[in-house]
């Protein structure tokens, strides 16, 4: 908004500003255990239990965070991610799987104070506000991906098929495979961009090849 | 992109023109913005905006500048003393004169009178005041290029809870907080939730404390106005839009630049505010040249 006052509030993604590197070329990070709100689903991206997943996320963040705000503890509400489990055997071929089968995990980061103690409080407050939904699956989850490749995708959504090419090559390169799914980072709203420009974060967790 | 050069660039032009005459006609009068407006058949709404967009200068610098020219005229044509020619100016003190006159021309009257040095005046639309019945001309900005990138976007009507500000934009802060708290209490947040601010004057024409701001989220039916929040419906259509990029304090430039060039260059009329602004990156994790917003401006059906 139109003024920058100064601010003691927790902003989680200034705070871990390395880990959210957006290079431009494919780079190594070293990302360190993370706390998230985290809700999982399963269909196909825009799909109906995808937006149902995503409002029950949203309604708990925000419900929590302005709770949190009327206690003195005032922080950002981070940007959303996400992760891509997939039933695939490598993130490489989650471009291979039908995106009905795909399997995710979306994530809003939050401070440490915000546990399952906040989660009860922040979903009785939404149902005495009279608002329905998931909100019972969401959970306060730790997340450690440890070494990870990190490049801005700049583009559509359904190109990022092109930049996690690159990143898995920079990854061989470097005797490096992936584990885990692949991470995603939304910088851009996709409402109020243009899909060419659209920013997205993607990270791959990586480990050293035959190390298992 | 609009095709440039139409018919509606040399109309722009010519109200324009028609307004650099009044004004040097007037130029003792200090015309007023509406009346301006009216000479230039734009809404006092507007016409400020095309007004600098395509003259390069604010009404005011424009007319101190041209009393200034007018000043020098007569230091250099006349042997009336500076003092006289300091209050036809708009200046009392002598030394408020002078160093005015030394910013515009590089020399003092006295200096300016004896020919010594000076440098000629900047005008970014070449428009000068050179003598009394000499024809005013200008040259729009810019000749021929358009350096901004504007997109007619159709919106669907919003309906929006919203709190008004009334005052400088630097102060909108509170308001924001005020909506959000409100809103977050609840619970309206989710996905597809958009805050955005609704426009109603020129911080270039309104009185800063009284510039009237909307800080709008959008939500659904079934939510009802309290206290200092209300409930409105922000009109669909079509939408003049335009990425801004850097501090706030320079939105000014983007709104002149869409009225005076771009407008100039279509075929579309800007409609009844409020215009939009669409803030795509956090103030509070951005630095001031990298925010982004995006402006949208209603074209008149």
């Amino acid at each position: 908004m139109p003024s920058n006052p100064p601010t003691d509030k927790i902003d989680l993604f200034r705070l871990h500003r390395a880990e959210y590197a957006s290079p431009k070329t494919p780079r190594i990070i070293e990302t360190k255990s993370a706390r998230y709100m985290a809700i999982d689903g399963a269909g196909s991206p825009g799909g109906e239990t995808f937006q149902a997943r995503l409002e029950a996320l949203y309604g708990m963040a925000y419900t929590a965070k302005f709770m949190s705000k009327a206690d003195g503890r005032d922080y950002t509400v981070s940007k959303l991610e996400a992760i891509y489990d997939q039933a695939a055997p490598d993130a490489a071929s989650i471009g291979e799987l039908p995106p009905e089968a795909w399997q995710w995990k979306f994530l809003i980061r939050v401070p440490d104070f915000i546990d399952d103690d906040a989660l009860d409080r922040a979903r009785a407050q939404l149902r005495e506000k009279g608002k329905s939904g998931d909100f019972d699956d969401v959970r306060v989850v730790i997340i450690d991906e440890g070494v990870c490749v990190q490049m801005l995708h700049v583009g559509p959504y359904e190109e990022e098929g092109r930049t996690m090419e690159v990143m898995l090559a920079f990854a061989a390169e470097a005797g490096l495979v992936a584990h885990g799914g692949h991470h995603e980072i939304y910088i851009s709203d996709p409402r109020r961009v243009a899909p060419e420009k659209l920013k997205t974060i993607l990270r791959l967790p990586v480990r050293p090849r035959g190390d298992d | 992109m609009e095709p440039k050069r139409t018919e509606t660039q040399s109309d722009y032009a010519a109200r324009i023109l028609r307004v650099l005459v009044h004004i040097q006609q007037h130029l003792d009068d200090d015309p007023g913005l509406e009346e301006l407006a009216d000479v230039a058949h734009f809404s006092p709404f507007h016409f400020h905006r095309v007004f600098r967009g395509m003259v390069g200068e604010s009404v005011k610098q424009h007319v101190r500048r041209l009393r200034l020219e007018r000043a020098a005229f007569h230091l250099r044509q006349s042997d009336r003393p500076v003092t006289s020619i300091a209050f036809e100016a708009g200046y009392e003190a002598h030394e408020a004169f002078s160093r005015a006159f030394r910013l515009v021309f590089g020399a003092s009257p006295s200096q300016y009178r004896a020919r010594a040095m000076a440098v000629a005046p900047s005008a970014p639309s070449g428009s000068h005041y050179v003598g009394p019945d000499v024809p005013v001309r200008f040259t729009p900005i810019p000749e021929d290029r358009l350096i901004m990138e504007v997109l007619i976007r159709n919106l669907s009507p919003m309906r929006v809870a919203f709190v008004r500000h009334t005052g400088p934009y630097n102060e909108v802060g509170a308001t924001w907080e005020q909506l959000c708290e409100w809103a977050g209490r609840h619970a309206l947040f989710g996905p597809n939730t958009t805050l955005f601010g609704a426009c109603y004057d020129d911080p270039e024409v309104t009185a800063p404390d009284r510039i009237r701001y909307d800080a709008c989220i959008t939500v659904d039916d079934t939510v009802e106005a309290e206290g200092e929040i209300g409930i409105q419906t922000i009109p669909g259509g079509a939408y003049a839009t335009v990425l801004h990029e850097g501090p706030y304090d320079n939105l000014k430039d983007t709104y002149a630049m869409l009225y005076g060039q771009w407008f100039a260059q279509s075929t579309h009329e800007p409609g009844d505010p409020p215009s939009l602004e669409f803030y795509l990156n956090d103030p509070n994790n951005t630095s001031p040249e990298d925010l982004q917003t995006e402006v949208c401006v209603r074209l008149r059906s």
